[in-house]
C-alpha cells in the first residue's frame, strides 16, 4: 500500500463529511414531513414509502404536480402536497425513501 | 482494526453512510422536554432517533398518559371511548430511551439552565424545549368563576371534562339548547369546534329531534353581509355542513359575550339572553402556564404566545430554550399534526445546533386534518407552509388551505381512521 493514500482520504473526509451529513439531513427533514400519514420513515400508513425506486416516488409525486384533474380521487389530499415542494426538494425526499 | 479496514471504513464514510454515525455518536447534550403532548412527544423520540444515544432526553408532564385531542369530539357522541384515544410513553422509553418524569414544572432557572417541578427536583439542561400546550383566559368572560367553570366543560383538552360534557349532552332535555361558543383566533385545533357542532348536531337529530344547536362564534366576517365568513377553517366543508346538512344547527357570526349565569342556565349575549341545556364554552386561549409565568419573557407575541425563530423554534427572548407547538406564535395553526412536524423541525435545528451547525434554512411543514361532519362521513383541509427567508415566517404555499370539492364522503372517513392512526403511531411510537 502506498502512503500517500491515508492523508489525503482523511482530509478529503473531514472537509466532505459536515456537508454530506447536513444533505443527508435535508432529505430526512424535508421526507419527515411525509411520516404523519405514511408512517415513520415511510413505514406505511396510506402508502409504504419506504425502500421505493427513487424514480417512481418522484415521477408520481411530479404527475400529481402537473396534472391534479388527472389525479385519482383517494390521491387529491396528496395533490396539494406534491405542489408543496420544488422540484429539487422531491428528489431529497425522493432519495431519503428510496435509502429506507 | 488494521490500517486496510481503517481506510475502507474512511472510503465507506465518504459515501455518506460510517461516518456521520461516528460523528453522530459523539454527539452528548441534555435536553429536557416539557408537555407530552403532540409536539413534545414528537420530539422526545426524533432527538434520540436523530441525535443517538449520547443525546439525554428527559420528557416531563404532569400526566403518565396523553389523551388526544384529536378525534375526542367523538366520545362526546358516544362513537369512541377516552381509552382508544390514551398513550402511554412506554414506547419512547423502551424503543428510544427516552426518560419520563411525572412532575408539574414551576419555573426556569434560564442562568444556570436548570428547570425546576413542584416536588422540588430540578433538571439540568443544555437545551429546554417547552411544549405545554394552550391555558385558558376566562378573565373576559363574567360569571364564569371556578364554579362555574366546573359546571360548563370547555372540553377543549381530552379528559374528564370530554367526558363530562359527553353526560351532559346525554342527559339534556329534549327541547333544550345546546350552546357552543368560539373563541377568537388564534385558539387550538381551527376547525375544531366546527367539527364538535356537526359531531353533535348529527348526534342530536337522531337523539334529541326537538333541540337547537347554537353556534355563537365570537370571531368576525370577512366578507360583511356573510357570516359564514368568519369561519376560521374549512369555510366550504363548514358552510355546507350548516346550511345544508345540520338543519338544527343556528350559527351566528361576530357574537359577543356579555357573561354567564351558571346557576339560571343562561348566557348574555349579543343576541339577548339565551336559556341552555348544555354550554359547551371554549375560552379564549394563551400558551401554558409554564410559558406565560417563566418571568423570562417568553410569552412576546401579542402577549400570549412564544415568539421563535422558525427555523430553530429557540425563543426570540431566552437561547437554548426552545417552544413548540400550541404554545409558539406564528402563522401555523395550533394542531397537533403540524406540532409533530414543529417538533422534527427543531429536533433537527438541535442536533446541528449542538455540533456547532446552522438549522437547516428552508423547512416546510404541513397542516392536514381530518374532519368527521357526520357519524360516518368526513372531509379534510390541508397546506403546506415553507419558511419564507424574507419575512421570516411560515407562508402557505399556494396562498391558502386547501378543503376537497366534493363535500363529506365515506371515504374520505375511512382514510381519517388511517390518518389518525399513523400520525399517532409516528408520534408516540
Amino acid at each position: 500500500m502506498r502512503r500517500f493514500s491515508v492523508l489525503p482520504v482523511l482530509a478529503l473526509s473531514v472537509f466532505v463529511v459536515p456537508g454530506q451529513a447536513l444533505a443527508q439531513s435535508a432529505g430526512r427533514l424535508l421526507a419527515s414531513n411525509c411520516f404523519q400519514c405514511h408512517g415513520t420513515n415511510g413505514s406505511g400508513g396510506f402508502e409504504e414509502l419506504a425502500g421505493e425506486p427513487e424514480q417512481e416516488i418522484y415521477d408520481e409525486m411530479k404527475e400529481m404536480q402537473g396534472n391534479p384533474a388527472a389525479a385519482e380521487h383517494e390521491k387529491e389530499i396528496m395533490v396539494v402536497h406534491a405542489n408543496g415542494y420544488t422540484d429539487a426538494e422531491l428528489r431529497l425526499i425522493a432519495k431519503f425513501f428510496a435509502s429506507k | 482494526m488494521d490500517r486496510r479496514s481503517f481506510i475502507h471504513l474512511l472510503a465507506a464514510g465518504t459515501a455518506g453512510t460510517q461516518l456521520p454515525a461516528l460523528a453522530e455518536a459523539a454527539l452528548a447534550f441534555k435536553a429536557v422536554i416539557v408537555g407530552g403532548g403532540m409536539a413534545g412527544a414528537t420530539a422526545a423520540k426524533y432527538l434520540r432517533k436523530w441525535g443517538g444515544a449520547g443525546v439525554n432526553v428527559t420528557l416531563i408532564d404532569a400526566h403518565v398518559n396523553y389523551r388526544s385531542c384529536i378525534m375526542s369530539n367523538k366520545v362526546i357522541t358516544g362513537h369512541r371511548s377516552l381509552d382508544s384515544l390514551t398513550y402511554t410513553y412506554k414506547t419512547l422509553r423502551d424503543r428510544y430511551g427516552v426518560r419520563f418524569v411525572k412532575a408539574t414544572v414551576t419555573g426556569i432557572n434560564a442562568a444556570n439552565r436548570r428547570i425546576v417541578c413542584s416536588n422540588g427536583t430540578s433538571y439540568a439542561y443544555d437545551r429546554l424545549i417547552l411544549a405545554p400546550g394552550i391555558d385558558f383566559d376566562f378573565a373576559g368572560i363574567p360569571g364564569m368563576d371556578a364554579a362555574a367553570q366546573a359546571a360548563i366543560p370547555h372540553a377543549w383538552k381530552a379528559g374528564p371534562q370530554t367526558l363530562q360534557l359527553r353526560d351532559q349532552l346525554a342527559a339534556m332535555v329534549n327541547g333544550a339548547n345546546f350552546i357552543l361558543t368560539i373563541p377568537k383566533s388564534p385558539y387550538r385545533c381551527p376547525p375544531g369546534p366546527y367539527e364538535r357542532a356537526c359531531v353533535i348536531a348529527d348526534w342530536m337529530r337522531l337523539n334529541k329531534p326537538a333541540s337547537r344547536l347554537i353556534v355563537l362564534d365570537t370571531n368576525t366576517p370577512k366578507v360583511a353581509g356573510d357570516p359564514y365568513s368568519a369561519i376560521q377553517a374549512e369555510p366550504i366543508n363548514f358552510t355546507n355542513a350548516f346550511k345544508n346538512i345540520h338543519h338544527n344547527v343556528e350559527y351566528h357570526s361576530d357574537a359577543v359575550l356579555n357573561g354567564v349565569d351558571a346557576a339560571a342556565k343562561t348566557i348574555d349575549t349579543s343576541l339577548g339572553i339565551l336559556s341552555y341545556g348544555v354550554l359547551n364554552l371554549i375560552p379564549p386561549q394563551m400558551a401554558g402556564k409554564i410559558v406565560m409565568n417563566s418571568g423570562l419573557g417568553l410569552a412576546n407575541v401579542a402577549g400570549r404566545w412564544a415568539g421563535v425563530n422558525l427555523l430553530s423554534y429557540e425563543s426570540t427572548a431566552v437561547p437554548r430554550i426552545h417552544v413548540i407547538g400550541d404554545s409558539h406564535g406564528s402563522t401555523q395553526p395550533k394542531a397537533g399534526h403540524i406540532g409533530n412536524q414543529e417538533a422534527k423541525i427543531c429536533a433537527d435545528a438541535i442536533i446541528r445546533l449542538q455540533k456547532g451547525l446552522q438549522p437547516y434554512g428552508a423547512p416546510k411543514t404541513n397542516s392536514a386534518c381530518y374532519t368527521p361532519i357526520t357519524a360516518s362521513t368526513a372531509t379534510w383541509l390541508t397546506a403546506v407552509f415553507a419558511y419564507d427567508p424574507a419575512t421570516s415566517a411560515m407562508a402557505v404555499v399556494g396562498g391558502k388551505a386547501s378543503e376537497p370539492v366534493e363535500g363529506p364522503t365515506r371515504k374520505i372517513y375511512e382514510q381519517m381512521n388511517v390518518w389518525f392512526r399513523t400520525l399517532m403511531t409516528d408520534t408516540f411510537a
